[in-house]
């Protein structure tokens, strides 16, 4: 019985296009994604674009599309027979209640997962043809791994399905209506999100991965530390967490199947029969009252707002809508909840923090909302079978489709407003009280309202001209969410054609709501014109009476509408094409931008007609003045600058060479000189000098710039040059010097498609390379430490900075202007920034700390002090002198999230410490750790810095974490306080080898690898401090130091490090160097097993066994064990928590399996071998045991 | 006195079915019958004089309205019920007259609300004006249908197959409502009950495949056939027979037996009963002209 049912309910289905639509998409946007640049599921850099990895991942994100189609295949399987009353005739027959529940069920599991075959055929078709179109180059596929598709079949697809389909199918069987099971969906859906918002700190990431009900959090969990080699080669399998993820939830759905099965019955249950009341005879009697019809203004009115009441009150009382409505609600609050935000640290409720989680939570509802319910409204009369009488009544059809609209728009609203107020309250609950509600306003008129507006119209519009409901929501979710995508196949970029997009208007409470609202003003007006031309447009074709089709609707409201009717239409036309005119004007011509093609072939360009200038000698540059005016409320700027340029080399020059740009207009006057090449498109100038400069000639050269801002552009805006904020650096604001390679394309895919030769990424290590160690990696040979000097000028209400001592300060005119010197010859890299600042001020010994920052940010101010205070302290006690008279910390709006170091000032980013909370945390002060690193670059960057090659980094941005983790320490009594603080350092080491896109180096020839230097760097070197003492290492990097300060070129390598580091390092650990600096190590670690026997002297006796293998790993992260022959520590816990380390020994290891025992005086909870994880260990979590007795 | 009329009228549908055949009618006040089969084409007709469907060609004036020009203007003067009238969920009846009595124009709210209770004590629902209407029978829905057709003085009211689902004392109220309202407006009330048109209306109509094959008052179709009906009871295997030699309007069940009525000029003597002919077989000798057993 099952078999017949299961093969006929197949079959029958198989009639039908659905299943063939469906595997169709999904394998054509699987194709688009393998056979094209799209990095979408990981094919990224060394990973293959068809590898397990890939293949797994794509899997799982097509998982929330195979939903739409579970839900119709399940919802259906439960319901057909109702659907069409043929459940009373199928229910009376010999059809067995088992094989008609589950053969209905196992027919819509298999429909339901066949549309993932298309990974299979995407995938496979894709790894041909992409390399064989040319789309993409050969070497990104590797080999055909057909058990990576069964496994991530069995694994994900079906067991998937499975859970999606037992919750749809059981309620489907029991509440037998399509919106109920669309609500269940949709909760799943829901639950998902949430698990997802779990994840953002480290703690929660085992249970994140087990409530993921998809599977996709433990995927990650599992592979988050995969090496491109593990990516292309492990096929995914029922291991770990992924086997305990999958239990969970296939149980579930298992209990979920098994209770609907046997709450199931033929029977069917026995409709409420109503008691039929006496109808009651009225004696009432009743006048017909003479009454007028009148269709004026008045009566227009009425009729919409009868309209809009029916409309309104129909969506306002259904259950889905209140459910969507929940659902929102609960991602919000959930959002609110557990939103992380760096290093397990919450930051204030700002405001735009409030906002992004209510946008982020709640608008995805309410487009389902709008989608939904706008099929709904344009629908309903036909569906409740009304139209007739409606359609017949003389109404304006546009007054009817207004009112829909405006219902749409107000409940939208509604929804929205709901949520700000659950915001506004949790801020209250957060003892927050700056609750800014003109803020939440304007950004919800400016921002939110159109976009409802512009969706609710195009939506009725998109419904009115459909021939069903379903058609009008697939158009209209291929349009919200299809556009973009279509956008970017064909490059389009322009906002014109991307329905309701404006620019960004995030909030920032140094800059409120930034450079997009001019052109978002101008934006919204162009599309709610548009909106409004569909409207009318859709009330010229809306169908009154019988349906006709799409043709019979054009011709019909060409004929139909009156001539007013027309007239308003061609008036809001002009309007539009009015403003779209304007738009175009402003965004295209006035603001020109490339596409990302042009940008591409442009790079390509400049490497292929001026690297031939690449060895060009170039004078450097000695000293430099600088007078800056900026003009906030303009939002432009305007740049003199002096240089004077040297012949350092021993050869004649005869040439300069710039790199120009069109935002910053430039103006040379170099003297004695004429140009021989001018190209405007690729941004390069050559001058010729008329005498060439001899070797040891000076020259003085000015450069002025101007940046305009002119009307308003497609994107944002420059979210430098502000009215509040503007943060300007000397890179940006003058033309560049010499061929400059990091124009150069860098993807080496994209190179091998466009004919270029293979680039690498930095120069060799090589202390013999003479050539290269007279540049530095920052200012790339064009100048060394200079002296500069710095008038700017700023409006009246602003301050403007620039690296240095304030010499002098003066007013004229309306103008503030300031003249600033740095006080010892530094790097050429400074920043300029000009704003209105409160500013906290501090003594250290003779140095000033200033902090400038926005009124509203005074929270941690004190807090940054002490930092910078305490940074000082260490430094110069462990390093060396501070050579500033100043140390500046400048708040800058938070359009980027970072801190930098330039000279003695330290511009530090809004959204990046100075909103975070800290009164409770006595530990992780993020603050601290970014002031600390800050802090140490004015020695570790800004006193020495590496030459232009592999390693260099390590001396600035590893040094800069060493030194502040060793503050950190200094202010920490508690050790295990530091593990927990350098566990993100190793998670995201790991995780950062997996993203490689290139090649993992060791430490000492670090390729400006993030991951590398600032992770491994910090961890490895706070590694070393505890190997062999943290003076040793201070001592090191002092001497370093004091070779190399501020010295002329030659610039050191790792290498002149490694030498001062070297004798420091006893001979018993001399294999560290080579472990942690020149190699790339990992340990895997265990404890296999911990016991305890009392003794008879009352003290414990512990015995451990552990594991050790040492692993070595190539650039790629092929992986192979070693012997180990390594000192690691052994300890033990006092508590479960780990927080008090009651033992420890470092003891010598040197077989993979090894026994230990040690006496403690009280039984430890845990042992462990490396308790402090100083060691960079995939999997830390097996290197810990609780005790048991013997 | 209001003038319907309707000239040349055809419409046929994408799949060939002609439903309006060159239809000419001249309606004034009064209740007008329109009789036919199902799929006769009164649905269309009726749609299309309630603006809701266009013609293919031909025109029907309102007075001086032209319906397919002017649509908005006849619809300011028309009350309709569908064949099928469905109600919003979640509404009351009172909230759902009074929505439709503003889309009619009525904007006086105190008129309305007087209109309002007045049409629905008239249809026997006042006291159930809060509750909603979805939770109605088919019957009272159908009775909320007629009192919102009667909203706002119209001039042409058209009632497409008004009584089906009406009890029978429900069905006598709904009449003498219409019999009020018809003595100055136009009323078109479409049915394939012929009793409803025989116990209404004064003029009437009877349409088959699309062609109005009768047109005319009642009783004059009935006096035309006066003399030339016959009925007789016969055995159920003699049908066939029958039907081969006599051209038979009708045939029923009476006790169990077929009686037929034959339409004969001459006297057919016999068992044959010379019977009073009634609308019905004016009806089924209108559209019966093949003699098909029905």
């Amino acid at each position: 019985m099952f078999k017949t049912l299961f093969i006929s309910e197949l079959k029958s289905s198989l009639k039908r296009p659905m299943v063939y639509i469906f595997t169709f998409v999904l394998t054509a946007i699987i194709f688009g994604i393998t056979a094209t640049d799209v990095s979408i599921g990981g094919g990224v850099g060394n990973v293959y674009k068809n590898s397990p990895y890939t293949i797994t991942s794509l899997t799982l994100a097509m998982v929330l599309f195979g939903i739409l189609g579970a839900t119709a295949f399940f919802n259906k399987a439960a319901l057909k027979d109702y659907d069409n009353m043929f459940n009373e005739i199928i229910f009376s027959t010999q059809v067995s209640k088992r094989g008609y529940f589950f053969g209905r069920f196992f027919a819509a599991l298999i429909l339901s997962s066949i549309p993932f075959l298309g990974v299979f055929i995407g995938i496979s078709l894709g790894s041909i043809y992409g390399p064989l179109f040319g789309w993409t180059s050969e070497d990104q596929y590797g080999d055909f791994h057909f058990m990576a598709y069964v496994n991530s079949f069995l694994l994900f697809v079906l067991p998937n399905m499975f859970i999606v389909g037992s919750i749809i199918f059981a309620l489907a069987m029991k509440w037998k209506k399509t919106s109920i099971s669309f609500i269940g969906v949709l909760a799943i859906i829901v639950i998902y999100f949430v698990t997802q918002t779990l994840t953002s700190d480290l703690d929660n990431e085992t249970i994140a991965a087990l409530l993921d009900t998809f599977g996709n959090k433990a995927y990650d969990n599992y592979t988050k530390y995969f090496t491109a080699v593990e990516r292309n080669t492990i096929n995914p399998s029922l291991v770990g967490i992924i086997l305990y993820n999958r239990l969970i939830w296939v149980s579930v759905g298992i209990i979920i199947l098994l209770s609907s099965y046997f709450s199931f019955s033929f029977k069917q249950v026995s409709k409420k029969t109503k008691s039929k009341k006496e109808e009651l005879i009225t004696n009432k009697e009743f006048l017909l009252p003479s009454v007028n019809s009148s269709f004026n203004f008045n009566g227009t009115f009425l009729q919409f707002k009868s309209f809009f009441k029916i409309n309104f009150n129909n969506i306002f009382k259904s259950t889905t809508f209140r459910v969507l409505v929940v659902f929102s609600f609960v991602l919000l609050i959930s959002t609110l909840v557990g939103g992380f935000e760096y290093y397990g640290l919450k930051s204030y409720p700002v405001t735009y923090k409030m906002m992004n989680a209510i946008t982020g939570s709640v608008i995805i509802f309410i487009i389902i909302i709008l989608v939904f319910y706008s099929g709904e409204l344009v629908w309903r009369d036909r569906d409740n079978k009304i139209n007739e009488v409606i359609d017949s009544t003389a109404h304006n059809s546009l007054i009817s489709l207004l009112a829909k609209t405006i219902s749409l728009i107000a409940l939208a609203s509604i929804v929205y407003i709901f949520a700000t107020v659950i915001g506004i309250v949790y801020q209250l609950g957060f003892a927050y009280f700056r609750i800014e509600l003109g803020v939440y306003l304007f950004n919800f008129m400016l921002d939110t309202l159109p976009r409802f507006i512009i969706m609710s119209s195009f939506m009725i519009f998109i419904q009115v001209i459909s021939s069903n409901k379903y058609l009008g929501y697939f158009i209209s979710i291929i349009l919200i969410f299809g556009t973009n995508i279509i956008k970017a196949i064909l490059h389009i970029n322009t906002r014109m054609l991307s329905l309701g997009s404006i620019p960004s208007i995030s909030y920032s409470d140094l800059n409120s709501f930034g450079p997009g609202v001019y052109g978002a003003v101008w934006f919204n007006i162009y599309w709610m014109l548009f909106a409004l031309l569909t409207l009318i447009l859709a009330g010229a074709m809306w169908n009154r009476g019988v349906a006709t089709p799409l043709f019979a609707k054009i011709k019909n409201a060409w004929k139909s509408s009156t001539k007013q009717y027309k007239t308003v239409f061609y008036t809001v036309l002009v309007l539009w094409m009015i403003t779209g005119s304007f738009v175009y004007y402003n965004t295209q011509v006035l603001n020109p931008y490339d596409n990302s093609d042009t940008v591409e072939n442009g790079q390509v360009e400049y490497e292929q007609k001026y690297k031939k200038h690449e060895k060009a000698v170039l004078p450097k540059i000695i000293d430099i003045k600088y007078f800056i005016d900026i003009f906030p409320e303009e939002r432009n700027v305007s740049v003199k600058a002096k240089l004077t340029l040297k012949n350092e080399s021993n050869t004649k020059i005869d040439s300069l060479f710039f790199n120009t740009s069109d935002k910053w207009v430039a103006k040379f006057d170099i003297p004695d000189s004429k140009v021989v090449l001018d190209d405007e498109d690729l941004g390069f100038k050559i001058f010729k000098f008329n005498n060439a400069l001899k070797p040891g000639d000076t020259l003085s050269i000015k450069l002025n710039t101007e940046y305009k801002t002119k009307g308003f552009p497609n994107g944002t805006g420059s979210t430098n040059v502000i009215k509040n904020g503007t943060f300007i650096r000397n890179s940006q604001i003058l033309p560049s010097f010499g061929y400059n390679s990091s124009v150069e394309l860098s993807d080496r895919h994209k190179r091998k498609e466009h004919g270029l030769p293979t680039k690498e990424r930095m120069p060799k290590l090589d202390s013999t390379n003479t050539k290269a160690l007279m540049a530095n990696y920052l200012t790339n040979g064009v100048s060394d430490y200079i002296n500069a000097e710095t008038v700017i000028s700023t409006s009246s209400d602003q301050i403007a900075i620039a690296p240095g001592s304030l010499i002098k300060q003066w007013k004229e005119g309306d103008r503030n202007y300031y003249k600033y010197k740095v006080d010892h010859k530094s790097q050429n890299f400074y920043s300029f920034i000009s704003g209105r600042y409160e500013i906290a001020t501090r003594k250290w010994n003779d140095v000033d700390i200033e902090v400038y920052y926005d009124k509203k940010h005074s929270a941690n101010i004190e807090m940054m002090m002490d930092a910078v205070g305490r940074s000082l302290e260490y430094y110069t006690k462990n390093f060396g002198t501070y050579y500033h008279k100043q140390c500046r910390i400048i708040e800058f709006p938070k359009y980027s999230t970072f801190a930098q170091a330039f000279p003695g000032t330290m511009p530090y980013s809004e959204s990046f410490g100075f909103i975070i909370d800290l009164e409770d945390e006595k530990e992780n002060n993020i603050i601290d750790a970014v002031i600390a690193h800050e802090m140490s670059h004015q020695w570790w960057a800004h006193q020495v810095i590496g030459a232009n090659m592999q390693g260099s980094t390590m001396m600035s941005e590893s040094f800069a974490e060493y030194s502040s983790l060793m503050t950190l320490k200094s202010t920490t009594e508690n050790p295990m306080k530091m593990r927990e603080f350098l566990k993100y350092n190793h998670d995201q080491y790991l995780r950062g080898r997996g993203s490689e896109t290139k090649k993992e180096l060791p430490l000492y020839k670090v390729e400006n690898q993030q991951y590398i230097h600032y992770k491994k760097g910090s961890v490895v070197l706070y590694a070393l401090q505890d190997y062999i003492g943290e003076d040793k290492v201070n001592l090191a990097m002092k001497e370093f130091l004091d070779e190399y300060k501020y010295k002329l070129p030659p610039y050191p390598t790792s290498l002149d490090f490694l030498k001062h580091l070297e004798p420091k390092v006893p001979d018993s650990l001399k294999y560290l160097i080579n472990d942690w600096f020149k190699e790339i190590t990992l340990y895997d670690n265990r404890l296999v097993e911990a016991k305890y026997t009392k003794l008879e002297n009352g003290k414990y006796k512990v015995t451990i066994d552990v594991e050790s293998f040492k692993v070595k790993a190539d650039s790629l992260g092929n992986q192979t064990d070693v012997a180990t022959n390594d000192w690691i520590d052994i300890g033990a816990f006092a508590d479960k928590d780990e927080d008090k380390l009651i033992y420890q020994k470092r003891v010598k290891i040197d077989k993979p399996k090894m026994t230990f025992s040690f006496d403690l005086d009280t039984i430890p909870a845990k042992v462990a071998i490396d308790p402090r994880h100083l060691l960079i260990d995939r999997v830390y979590k097996d290197n810990i045991k609780v005790v048991e007795e013997k | 006195m209001n003038k319907l009329t309707i000239e040349n009228l055809t419409k046929t549908y994408p799949n060939g079915v002609k439903a309006l055949d060159n239809v000419s009618l001249e309606i004034e006040n009064g209740m007008f019958g329109l009789l036919g089969p199902n799929g006769a084409g009164k649905s269309s007709l009726m749609r299309t004089l309630a603006t809701l469907q266009e013609a293919d060609s031909g025109t029907v004036m309102l007075n001086d309205i032209n319906v397919f020009e002017q649509p908005t203007e006849l619809r300011k003067n028309l009350g309709y019920l569908p064949q099928e009238f469905g109600v919003y969920p979640q509404i009351t009846a009172y909230e759902l007259l009074d929505h439709l009595a503003i889309l009619k124009g009525i904007s006086n709210s105190k008129e309305r609300k007087e209109l309002v209770s007045y049409l629905l004590n008239k249809v026997n629902l006042y006291e159930k004006r809060n509750k909603s209407v979805k939770e109605f029978s088919g019957g009272m829905k159908q009775r909320i249908g007629i009192a919102q057709a009667l909203i706002g003085n119209p001039n042409l009211i058209i009632v497409d197959e008004p009584t089906a689902g009406l009890d029978p004392s429900e069905r006598n109220r709904f009449y003498n409502l219409l019999a009020d309202v018809s003595e100055d407006v136009i009323v078109v009330l479409s049915t394939h009950i012929v009793d409803d048109v025989r116990e209404l209306c004064t003029k009437m109509a009877i349409m088959d495949l699309g062609k109005i094959v009768f047109h005319g008052a009642p009783q004059e179709a009935i006096d035309s056939l006066d003399g030339k009906v016959y009925q007789k009871l016969v055995r159920r295997d003699e049908l066939e027979e029958y039907a081969n030699s006599f051209s038979i309007i009708s045939n029923k069940m009476v006790g169990g037996q077929p009686l037929i009525h034959v339409l004969s000029e001459t006297d057919l003597g016999g068992d044959f009963e010379l019977v009073k002919p009634n609308l019905e077989d004016v009806f089924f000798s209108n559209i019966n002209t093949e003699n098909t057993l029905v």
